[in-house]
């Protein structure tokens, strides 16, 4: 750690409260999370995978023999919950970092708050650019929608070799930047965009983008979605007959798209950051004790809860001390092996890791390629 | 071609918004509440739907006990929650329905888990071609389904003496009353149909997506009030021509306005216009 | 400040923006009796006029304005263009003009489409200074209703929520006071959704959707719908329940709805309601929606 970038984060946060490291007995993570409402399917998984990784730190001896508490609240996935949590969690319970378990609308707002309170905050899958854009004490250990968007180009237009496509996007900000990144290389693999429709994240019925699609005779797909619209959406292009390839990505990374779709999820490949088959000791470990803790099988969203948690464990390690711009700092110099993959952060806090390409084969999530194109995933820097 | 397919999915979806819209007026003709709750009962059929399915094997069995379940459970909703206020300005019942809608929601996430429950073997989804058009089997039962339970019945409603006693009764209540009509056993039937109809529609709902989940009902919750004022709210025959209109807009829409408006934007959009020019609804009495 | 926390400070904040944006509701519905199921578009717009005119350089001041007047006139075209419609079919259509809004601003890519807007300046004042200025914008709008309800336009409102076509009968204008109710609560909404951008510093078009609108109008209805006081503590304990009730877990929303539903089925009156108990019922909104009168 040199002194400019020691000085560089004080000066980031003069003006700010700095609390001082409390003496408890145990460290406190913070973690805002969505348990009711809509988006509680996403948040019981998130919170199931960063409690696990809380526990499998706490078997190991916590922070130097200090054990972890993990300080959760429902935000309902709203902006509007998520400051006050913030400020709570902030304030009252005195966390010495945090992590998001939510979406981008309720991470972006308490995002403002971490930064201004100089306390780290790890965001785990929300995918809103501008999340990180929030200051240096933000960071996020999962893929801006940009980049899958262009790792989904370089899937469909060389690894595939598919040149007409149609394009399916869900209408929020996940959708939007998949399709943006998407869009942006498309030229650069030669693919030809021949149509583009959208559609709201409440649809479950597509029959009329699947008549038009139908007629647009395309050679794949790549549609943005949940594996709650994803799932439908796949069935619903099967039974019509289009048999081209379907290319989704994280946001498919659920057992339950495989229920859903049926024998229609066969050969659907997703871009996304678990490896189903990996040989890595990391993840492996973490896909069996997820299941056996949760009781079903992992997804992309445990394994960034698990991620988030393990990166903001393992810089209070480093950093000995619950001082948060120490913590702040190791977590800015993290490189370390996680469930989903070797990760490091640049200079805005977004992650760098490889793209894992994953394709339903036999009812069930496995490898079909990696992407480490370090060029094609370079995250945003500001 | 294009058109015609397009106009076969609008229908299948707008049959759909019938059999929960014409529930949700029913009650509305008789009681003048705007049943929020409704759209909880059509996710109820949903689940049980799928849970009887995945149980037995048998769609058909499920689809009965659904019905039976949910139009029993309307009606207590009818007794317990609506009769005590119905006395009351109607906003009071609104909330309160808005309410209850919030704790089904809850319940069937914390029942039955956050993800939703799909069959195990979907049922009825064959793709079969019918003059050039391709359909899956569940969206021809769809619309099949649809049209027998509303020809049932309009002709329950006209033929049979129970039925000519509740047209009256929606009609004018006081009058059927000084007739000597059992006005509270009217109501019940009233809800155990409306309800019924809607599980048939949480049914064929979850055949279509094979997913149900907690929030199932959210759109419907809405859309189908949408659909009953469109429809000149109460009015059974304008509620049906409503819903089919809406589904096909929607279709056309989805295609040829999705970039500039989202489907429940346009679904609002054609209901504005319509109130500005036949402030009554489009089908309903001035 | 005052020995409070910076969470405390927050959730004084959250409550004081709530009660703004009930009473909003509570001059249309309350008083003049008009079902809106749409209000949280104007906070929208008030929360959109005033960010994007900050952003750009303007100050504070200029940005709540902003969003009062704009959201004022929105508010007054909506309500024109609402005066042929009455009862349910009025609560339909406000509810149609929520949807519009969020489905403009979604494909909207000038105030940030599905993205949002992010960025949105702080005031300024840092947060115990906000906290003031949304307890004084708050404290003026609970001057303003208790003023208002005593007025003559307040004694009009009460006839025309009484009943319409008898306040036309006794020679009201009958649309004139309508809009005006609307034009003066949707401006109100309008500086709730201002305070709200400035607070959250974060806006997306799904923070004024269909719930929002379902939730103020929730406010107003568990308070007593025309009471200032019974509104301000409704909105109060509405805003910050999900915050407080943080220990029952994922039952909170199951207990949120229960509990609107228990409050209308044993006291239909709303807290007001309960509170005058004994009192003899006051005139409020009579049993309607039937479209042959």
């Amino acid at each position: 750690m040199s002194m400019t970038k020691k000085m560089m984060a004080a000066l980031a946060i003069t003006g700010s409260l700095i609390s001082a490291p409390t003496l408890a007995d145990t460290v406190k993570i913070g973690m805002n999370v969505p348990l009711t409402g809509f988006a509680a399917a996403d948040g019981k998984s998130a919170l199931l995978g960063a409690e696990l990784a809380v526990e499998q730190a706490n078997a190991e001896g916590g922070i130097n023999g200090t054990q972890i508490e993990l300080v959760r609240y429902d935000d309902q996935a709203s902006p509007k919950h998520s400051v006050p949590i913030a400020n709570k969690l902030i304030g009252q319970d005195e966390v010495s970092v945090a992590i998001s378990g939510s979406y981008s609308g309720a991470t972006r707002a308490a995002a403002g708050i971490f930064q201004s309170e100089g306390v780290p905050y790890i965001s785990a899958f929300a995918v809103h650019p501008d999340i990180t854009k929030s200051g240096d004490y933000v960071f996020r250990t999962s893929f801006v929608g940009e980049v899958q968007g262009r790792a989904g180009a370089k899937l469909v237009g060389e690894m595939l070799g598919k040149k007409r496509v149609v394009v399916i996007t869900l209408k929020n900000d996940f959708g939007k930047s998949l399709a943006a990144g998407f869009k942006s290389k498309a030229a650069d693999f030669g693919i030809d965009i021949i149509n583009e429709y959208e559609y709201s994240i409440k649809d479950r019925q597509f029959g009329p983008i699947v008549t038009k699609v139908k007629s647009d005779k395309p050679d794949a797909i790549y549609a943005s979605g949940y594996f709650f619209t994803a799932g439908p959406l796949v069935a619903q292009l099967r039974s019509a007959g289009i048999d081209v390839p379907v290319i989704g990505q994280e946001g498919y990374d659920s057992e339950k798209f495989i229920d859903i779709a049926g024998p229609s999820s066969e050969g659907v490949l997703i871009t996304t950051s678990l490896d189903r088959d990996a040989t890595v000791a990391e993840t492996k470990d973490f896909i069996s004790a997820f299941e056996a803790k949760a009781g079903y099988k992992a997804d992309m969203v445990a394994a960034s809860g698990h991620t988030a948690a393990k990166v903001a464990i393992a810089a209070m390690r480093k950093a000995g001390t619950t001082d948060r711009q120490a913590i702040r700092d190791a977590i800015a110099a993290t490189n370390m092996v996680a469930s989903t993959g070797t990760i490091s952060f640049n200079d805005l806090g977004e992650v760098k890791k490889d793209v894992q390409v994953q394709v339903v084969k036999d009812g069930a999530w496995h490898h079909y390629a990696v992407i480490d194109d370090k060029e094609l995933l370079a995250p945003p820097v500001e | 071609m294009l058109y015609v397919e397009l106009l076969a999915q609008g229908l299948v979806q707008g049959s759909i918004y019938a059999l929960v819209a014409v529930g949700l007026t029913l009650v509305y003709g008789l009681l003048r509440i705007l049943h929020v709750a409704h759209a909880g009962l059509f996710t109820l059929g949903g689940y049980i739907g799928v849970l009887v399915t995945n149980a037995t094997g048998s769609l058909l069995l499920a689809l009965v006990v659904s019905m039976l379940v949910v139009g029993l459970l309307g009606m207590a909703i009818y007794r317990l929650c609506y009769q005590p206020i119905l006395d009351k300005p109607p906003y009071v019942a609104l909330i309160a329905s808005i309410g209850l809608f919030i704790a089904m929601e809850e319940i069937y996430r914390i029942a039955f888990g956050p993800y939703g429950i799909s069959y195990e073997n979907p049922p009825l989804q064959d793709v079969v071609h019918i003059f050039g058009i391709t359909l899956r089997l569940g969206e021809v039962a769809v619309g099949i389904g649809t049209l027998v339970l509303i020809g049932a019945l309009a002709l329950f409603a006209s033929k049979t003496r129970f039925g000519t006693v509740w047209r009256a009764t929606v009609t004018d209540p006081e009058m059927a009353e000084s007739f000597g009509v059992d006005i509270i056993k009217v109501r019940y039937l009233n809800f155990f149909i409306g309800s019924a109809l809607a599980a048939v529609a949480g049914v064929m709902v979850a055949l279509l997506n094979n997913l149900v989940e907690p929030t199932m009902g959210s759109v419907p919750s809405y859309k189908a009030l949408a659909i009953i004022v469109l429809g000149g709210l109460g009015d059974v025959r304008g509620t049906l021509l409503a819903a089919l209109a809406l589904g096909v807009i929607e279709a056309y829409g989805t295609i040829y306005l999705g970039n500039y408006l989202d489907r429940d934007a346009i679904a609002f959009a054609f209901l504005i216009l319509v109130l500005m020019v036949r402030p009554q609804g489009l089908f309903g009495r001035a | 400040m005052l020995g409070l926390s910076g969470y405390e400070i927050s959730l004084i904040t959250s409550m004081g923006i709530a009660v703004i944006f009930a009473l909003s509701l509570n001059l249309i519905t309350g008083f003049c009796g008009q079902i809106s199921l749409g209000h949280a578009a104007f906070y929208g717009i008030g929360a959109y006029s005033s960010a994007m005119l900050t952003k750009a350089g303007m100050p504070l001041g200029v940005g709540i304005l902003g969003a009062v007047i704009f959201a004022g006139l929105v508010g007054l075209a909506v309500g024109f263009t609402s005066l042929r419609v009455r009862h349910d079919f009025l609560a339909i259509t406000t509810m149609g003009v929520g949807f519009l809004f969020i489905g403009i601003m979604r494909q909207w890519d000038f105030v940030g489409g599905e993205m949002g807007v992010s960025g949105i300046p702080g005031s300024g004042l840092g947060k115990p200074g906000f906290m003031f200025l949304v307890l004084g914008f708050g404290v003026l709008t609970v001057l303003f209703s208790l003023h208002l309800k005593r007025s003559w336009m307040g004694y009009a409102f009460d006839a025309i929520a009484d009943d319409e076509d008898t306040a036309r009968v006794i020679g009201l204008d009958v649309s004139r006071y309508k809009l005006a109710a609307f034009a003066m609560g949707t401006a109100l909404a309008g500086l709730a959704g201002a305070l709200y951008a400035h607070n959250v510093r974060f806006i997306d078009p799904e923070s004024f959707g269909f719930v929002e609108s379902i939730t103020v109008l929730a406010m107003v209805v568990i308070g007593g719908i025309g009471s200032v006081f019974g509104v301000i503590i409704a909105a109060a304990l509405l805003s910050v329940l999900p915050l407080w009730i943080q220990f029952i877990d994922e039952y909170k929303l199951l207990l949120y709805g229960g509990l609107l539903f228990a409050m209308m089925r044993f006291s239909p009156g709303g807290l007001a309601g309960l509170a005058k108990q004994i009192l003899p019922k006051k005139s409020s909104l009579k049993a309607s929606g039937d479209t042959k009168a």
